[in-house]
């Protein structure tokens, strides 16, 4: 018993300075990352594991003599390898040797919890034990004993509530005790004899290939080979040993007639189910509680899908209609840091510096922070939703109309984001644990008319299409992004990730009242890695972009050889400079050379400009095509005016295909930037955006060429 | 079943043929000759005569595989033996050999019914330990009116017969997790379906043994939600079916 040693050696306290290494390990929902901010404060590092998107958390907390790194690992339910978390989970215990491992346990629902404990204990490592929301499981009237439980487990067991911060103390007390004594507990799970014999076998083998394993983490690797999970450690001893645990695992299943996984994962439960009767006191009756009753109604037969659309809405007006404000703030504060800046240059001046800080730079700066409220308010929202449970109950609810797709009922939300904007849609998908999934769902959600479509729908409708037919048309442009969303959707799960996908299954965890600090937090961390991340690599295409469209600069002769017609009209001579500027930059010549490419869809050289600079952000093409035609701020009084140009150039199916090429070709920089950085990899966003031109460039093709043939708006 | 008319010896060879396609996929008549110590003259025999019922993939000179009802059958066999194996060993206290041998004999002659009520007694034995005067009188509840095993005290007390009637399937009655109607409670017999989806399911406490109540399935019919352990999980009705349960009320 650690506490029995500690009062003999307390004053040796100094023996064992220096740094420890501590992970957090628990089941989802059993309050880990609330202990985690609990433990180590605001000052954390988030990252992701080399290789995978799963996020790494790690946080340093100074108690007494004593440097601690603290490791919040992913919340599982057991350290099989089924999924990605699990995997990660195992090999950092298993391979980064933590001094000393928390084992989180929800005491409101200790027995399912403790099947976790009980597979950190086997791995061997010193093991403490907090017993998380006592004070849930005491207003269900469950008391747990905790000096039972310390004994049956053989190691410390401590009581929090980390929402509340209470207990924390103890814990870095336990923790510390235990980092100075850190013999494993002795706590085994009986297999029974069979499996218990072929258990010592395997170990005897082991002992054999490598006498330095200390005899718990042996035992727990030889029923990790039974189990059939295989790591690096494994790896090591040969065929010989794996041999000898594939011959057991046969000659198990042939007594016992039932897979081995199945066997052990009965024992282990039998022991957690033991554990949890001897410790474990139920003074109340158990009795429908207030989750039940909240989920009598959230998910109602008939209430259900109502409430959920209900919260969507509010979700979505939330996250747009609140953040229009200060994006428009942030939109004119860079607007007037830009005139700023760009008035040490005397007025007139063209100089290539001023160019590149005022367009380049604080366009781009701007450009990144312009979409910070969106996310800002997005994950408050989702922490919200999450925090409280309801995240769980709508993939509940949207389940079976995503199913359809072969998607997941948490691809729901983002996708219905997308509306608003693809970066927090793109962003959302991190609740998504299936990677397939995920990749799906952000590969489609560019195809959700988004808000920055709008102006090029708003400047195009009104052009070609009478009064009464305008709503219509702009509600068959949403909904083709839709359909085409689910087609693709469906067509990615049937080749791409075809398959081998987790099962649906999935926890609805009680409803809480989600606290300030854990909604905060959550938020300002995913704020920051959106700038820190994404931002660097929007702020980098702004800058490729603004040079795309200002070199090779037309030289002041050519310049003034366009002779102003009419003498007071020198504000239309400056828009005609720039028109010819953009036409003679390399964004207009990509244009041009376009051409061929574009014309089957009826577009023309000014149209293929535009769409180039719509890569900046989607409704930079209603601008540009205001700087092709000379107009001035085409946004709003010159609407009209380039309105007119536009019907003399082109015929409505002309008009319609922009829409369409617009809504379905090339996702926006800020969305390559996001896709990259949430995907873990460029090919990922360049698959994206070449599939998603590609894909415009067919249909619109498609539209035109058989419009054109049926003499559709010709 | 139908082929409820197989010999015992054919039942053998079924049985057989299911431990080695387990082993290895396909079984060879040198494996069967070998598994079963018998002739290959015997093998080819009985091999034709499967091939004639259906329940064998066989032509001479061929890997042997099961039809999926020959895999049916099998299963049944298999569980038959391995119910009166662990009755003797677990309430006999026979050792392994003599269970084994016992278990051979009888699993031809045992009517299916009286074995699964073997099956039962080992488990209402496992669950309930305590004993006494009541237990003979508990399992009769038990098996009778479809009393939780759990529930030993209930099944010893309880007069009035549950009232399923009215419902597709009533107490007792083997069905999978997806047939539960919303409210009704029952205990898992067993966890089929593959790797990962098994896993996780078992991770998440759902194992043999274990009570569980049907809660609700969402407002457009798929997924189901389900109490487990004092956890509410959802799972979508195709994963639901891999789950054997016994309703209890």
């Amino acid at each position: 018993m650690p506490n029995i040693l500690s009062l003999v050696e307390t004053n040796r306290d100094f023996a064992a300075p220096g740094s420890k290494f501590v992970t957090l390990a628990g089941n989802p929902n059993s309050g880990k990352t609330s202990l985690f901010n609990a433990l180590t404060g605001a000052y954390q590092h988030v990252g992701n594991y080399p290789g995978v998107t799963v996020e790494r958390k790690e946080a340093k907390r100074h108690f007494r003599d004593l440097d601690l790194r603290v490791m919040d690992l992913p919340g599982t339910y057991s350290l099989a390898t089924n999924s990605l978390e699990e995997r990660v989970a195992r090999d950092v215990l298993v391979t980064e040797h933590p001094d000393v491992t928390v084992s989180v346990v929800d005491s409101s629902n200790l027995e399912r919890n403790l099947y976790l404990t009980v597979q950190l204990l086997e791995l061997g490592l010193p093991v403490v034990v907090a017993l998380n929301m006592v004070d849930v499981a005491k207003s269900r009237g469950t008391v747990v004993d905790t000096a039972k439980l310390s004994a049956l487990l053989r190691s410390p067991v401590v009581t929090t509530v980390a929402r509340r911060a209470k207990g924390v103390e103890d814990l870095l007390e336990a923790i510390r005790e235990r980092s100075i004594f850190p013999a494993p507990s002795e706590f085994r799970v009986d297999y029974g004899p069979d499996i218990e014999r072929e258990i010592e076998r395997l170990d005897g083998l082991l002992a054999m290939a490598d006498p330095g394993i200390e005899p718990m983490a042996r035992r727990g690797l030889a029923i990790a080979l039974l189990e059939g999970i295989a790591s690096e450690r494994t790896e090591d001893f040969g065929r010989g040993i794996l041999d000898a645990a594939g011959d057991a695992v046969d000659r198990i299943e042939r007594l016992h007639g039932d897979p081995m996984d199945i066997l052990i994962a009965e024992r282990r439960h039998g022991a957690a189910m033991g554990l949890a009767r001897q410790t474990v006191t139920t003074s109340a009756e158990r009795r429908r509680d207030l989750t039940d009753l909240i989920d009598r109604v959230l998910v109602n037969r008939v209430l259900g899908l109502p409430i959920f659309l209900g919260t969507m809405y509010a979700v979505f007006f939330f996250t747009f209609s609140v953040a229009d404000a200060p994006m428009g703030w942030i939109e004119s504060a860079f607007g007037r840091i830009g005139n700023l800046v760009g008035g040490i240059w005397p007025a007139g001046s063209d100089s290539l510096l001023r160019s590149l800080i005022v367009d380049g730079v604080i366009g781009g700066v701007g450009g990144v922070l312009v979409f910070l409220p969106n996310i800002v308010l997005l994950f408050l929202a989702i922490s919200l939703l999450e925090d409280s449970g309801y995240m769980a109950r709508a993939a509940f609810v949207m389940d079976r109309v995503m199913k359809s797709v072969g998607l997941h009922g948490k691809s729901f939300i983002p996708m219905l984001l997308g509306f608003g904007c693809s970066i927090p849609a793109i962003m959302a998908t991190r609740t998504i644990e299936s990677r397939r999934a995920r990749l799906t769902t952000m590969l489609v959600i560019p195809l959700m008319s988004c808000s920055a479509r709008l102006p090029i729908y708003a400047l195009i409708i009104p052009a070609f299409f009478a009064t009464q037919w305008r709503a219509s048309v702009l509600w068959i442009m949403y909904l083709i992004g839709v359909a085409l969303a689910m087609v693709s959707a469906w067509l990615l799960r049937k080749t791409l990730f075809a398959g081998g996908d987790l099962p649906f299954l999935m926890e609805l965890p009680p409803y809480r009242l989600p606290t300030m600090r854990s909604v905060m937090q959550h938020m300002a961390e995913r704020s920051w890695l959106y700038v820190r991340k994404a931002g660097t690599i929007i702020l980098g295409i702004s800058i490729v972009m603004w040079a795309l469209a200002t070199f090779p600069r037309l030289d002041p002769e050519t310049a003034a050889a366009g002779e102003p017609t009419v003498a007071d009209a020198s504000a239309e001579a400056g828009n005609d400079l720039a028109a010819r500027q953009l036409a003679h930059s390399l964004v207009g010549r990509i244009g041009h050379a376009m051409e061929p490419v574009i014309a089957p869809m009826g577009f023309d050289w000014r149209i293929g400009t535009a769409l180039v600079g719509a890569f900046a952000a989607k409704e930079v093409f209603v601008a540009q095509l205001g700087i092709v035609y000379s107009v001035e701020s085409p946004e709003d009084t010159g609407a009209a005016h380039l309105r007119e140009q536009l019907q003399a150039d082109y015929t409505p199916l002309v008009g319609f295909c922009i829409m369409l090429f617009a809504l379905i070709a090339s996702p926006c920089m800020a969305t390559v930037a996001v896709i990259r950085r949430e995907s873990g990899s460029w090919g990922w966003a360049a698959f994206q955006f070449f599939g998603l031109t590609v894909l415009a460039w067919i249909v619109t093709i498609l539209v035109f060429q058989i419009g054109t043939l049926l003499n559709l708006g010709t | 079943m139908n082929e409820a008319t197989l010999s015992a010896s054919l039942e053998d060879y079924l049985e057989a043929i299911f431990h080695i396609v387990r082993k290895k996929h396909a079984a060879r008549p040198k494996d069967i000759s070998k598994f079963l110590e018998v002739g290959n003259s015997s093998v080819t025999g009985a091999l034709r005569a499967l091939k004639a019922r259906k329940l064998v993939n066989y032509a001479p000179y061929d890997l042997v595989t099961l039809t999926p009802t020959g895999e049916e059958l099998a299963r049944d066999v298999v569980r038959r033996h391995e119910s009166l194996r662990e009755f003797f060993i677990k309430v006999l206290a026979a050792g392994n050999e003599l269970a084994d041998e016992a278990a051979c004999k009888m699993e031809h002659a045992v009517p299916a019914d009286l074995v699964d009520r073997f099956v039962r007694f080992v488990e209402f034995i496992e669950m309930c330990p305590h004993g006494g005067p009541g237990l003979l009188e508990g399992f009769r509840n038990h098996i009778e009116k479809g009393c939780r095993p759990t529930c030993f005290d209930e099944c010893r007390f309880e007069s009035s017969p549950p009232t399923s009637h009215g419902h597709p399937l009533g107490a007792g009655e083997i069905a999978t997790m997806a047939d539960l109607k919303p409210g009704q409670h029952a205990t898992i017999t067993r966890v089929q379906g593959e790797g990962p989806l098994r896993r996780r399911l078992m991770d998440l406490g759902i194992i043999t043994g274990t009570p569980i109540t049907m809660e609700r399935s969402a407002p457009l019919g798929d997924p189901l939600e389900i109490l487990v352990k004092g956890t509410h999980l959802s799972l979508r009705r195709e994963e639901a079916k891999a789950v054997r349960v016994r309703i209890d009320v």
